[in-house]
């Protein structure tokens, strides 16, 4: 059961394609994993698509309709079929993800970044300054407390976390701007991994984490 | 501006539920009159998309075929019960967009063939009668907006713009955007529900 979606104004985004790598993979994973909010997106998409339907128009070249045909003609056409010899990843891994990752979370190369912390930064480029990571916290630590510049995103994969905010288990997402400062905790016995993604550096709170924030690059 | 088919009617008088009539039986019957209903009807229209977009007007004409391409190749594939006419071809010709200028994040969104075949199920399919008025409708909500909520609305739409670049070209703080894009959403929302037609 998901408790936390995503916002309207991601949704819309989204929709309209102009979320930067990162936060499009976070949505594309919370989809696959939320019929309410595949619900909200499919109704983003009709009122783009009726947007399209009333905007204005623009002659297009004449003979583009005669070049056209001529290149459709000799084109393939596909049926339903071709799109189902995709392989299947890893049960709880989004295929979304999958893709980026081409393994499940077994393989990952986990980097120590703090006490009870591990990252792995996400091999994705983004024209926006923005980073992707995949985050491991293990039960019995606490996140340092930090505030944000931008704004992150966390989705939860496995496991579950709490914070101020609330509690937040597989399929929640987490959208945090600069005014929230907040302290995760893997709240299981089990390790929780989530998606994160910031489009600016996370700010921590205290000379002590300041000090090391270079060194996790967080 | 109003274009004139070959026969002389106007196009604009085609619904949605026309044009998806037309793209089903495209799909079925692979008929060049059809195509170019279809062509004369959305081809004007996507033009402007990508025109508005920031593609120059060579781009935008590619880009426009690039779409029919699309829309010719996979018109078996769409479903009159699961998306509209625009709705689908919004979704190719976005694609298409991205891909054109964001090389690097394309695979990112979902194929637009990803809710549509796999995974769409009843809750996602919005009612019929709605969805095929709801063109017409999103035409009447639209000027009812407060200025500042349909600007942002239709930068997201036209300008492929984040939230941060929307909030740079206003001169307005990120938290404001977010905020009338949150608020324009809610109202268009109730609006569209409460339209008489």
């Amino acid at each position: 059961m998901i408790n936390h979606h995503l916002s309207d104004e991601i949704v819309w985004a989204y929709a309209t394609g102009s979320l930067p790598a990162g936060h499009a993979l976070l949505v594309s994973c919370h989809l696959e994993l939320c019929q309410g909010c595949k619900a909200r997106l499919a109704e983003a998409e009709v009122l783009a698509g009726a947007m399209l339907q009333t905007s204005e128009q623009q002659k297009p070249s004449d003979d583009m309709f005669d070049l056209l045909m001529a290149r459709v003609e000799n084109e393939p056409t596909l049926s339903a079929g071709a799109y189902l010899a995709e392989p299947k990843p890893e049960k709880g891994v989004p295929s979304a993800l999958w893709d980026v990752l081409g393994h499940g979370y077994n393989g990952i190369k986990w980097k120590m970044v703090g006490p009870g912390i591990r990252q792995f930064i996400l091999p994705i480029k983004s024209s926006e300054g923005e980073s992707a990571r995949l985050l491991k916290l293990s039960p019995g630590f606490v996140t340092p407390e930090h505030s944000h510049h931008g704004s992150e995103m966390t989705l939860v994969l496995q496991g579950s976390f709490s914070d101020e905010t609330g509690r937040y288990k597989i399929g929640d997402v987490q959208e945090a701007d600069e005014h929230v400062h907040h302290q995760p905790i893997a709240d299981t016995e089990e390790d929780c991994i989530c998606l994160a993604v910031t489009d600016a550096p996370l700010d921590f709170k205290g000379f002590f984490p300041k000090l090391l924030q270079p060194l996790f690059g967080i | 501006m109003q274009l004139q088919n070959n026969d002389g009617e106007s196009e604009n008088i085609l619904t949605s539920a026309d044009l998806s009539a037309l793209l089903q039986s495209l799909g079925r019957e692979r008929s060049r009159e059809i195509f170019r209903q279809l062509f004369e009807f959305f081809a004007p229209r996507l033009k402007t998309y990508f025109l508005k977009g920031g593609a120059t007007s060579e781009l935008s004409e590619e880009l426009v075929q690039e779409t029919f391409v699309i829309v010719w190749r996979k018109a078996e594939m769409f479903d009159s019960r699961k998306a509209s006419a625009s709705t689908w071809i919004y979704t190719i010709a976005r694609n298409l967009r991205i891909d054109r200028f964001r090389k690097e994040r394309r695979y990112l969104y979902k194929d637009d063939q990803f809710f549509a075949n796999e995974l769409v199920g009843e809750e996602t399919q919005l009612d019929d009668h709605y969805q095929s008025q709801l063109s017409e409708r999103v035409k009447k909500a639209l000027p009812l907006l407060p200025a500042e909520q349909s600007t942002i609305i239709k930068l997201a739409f036209y300008e492929d713009a984040s939230h941060s670049k929307i909030a740079q070209y206003l001169e307005l703080p990120l938290g404001t955007v977010k905020s009338r894009m949150r608020l324009a959403l809610a109202r268009l929302r109730k609006l569209l529900e409460g339209v008489d037609l």
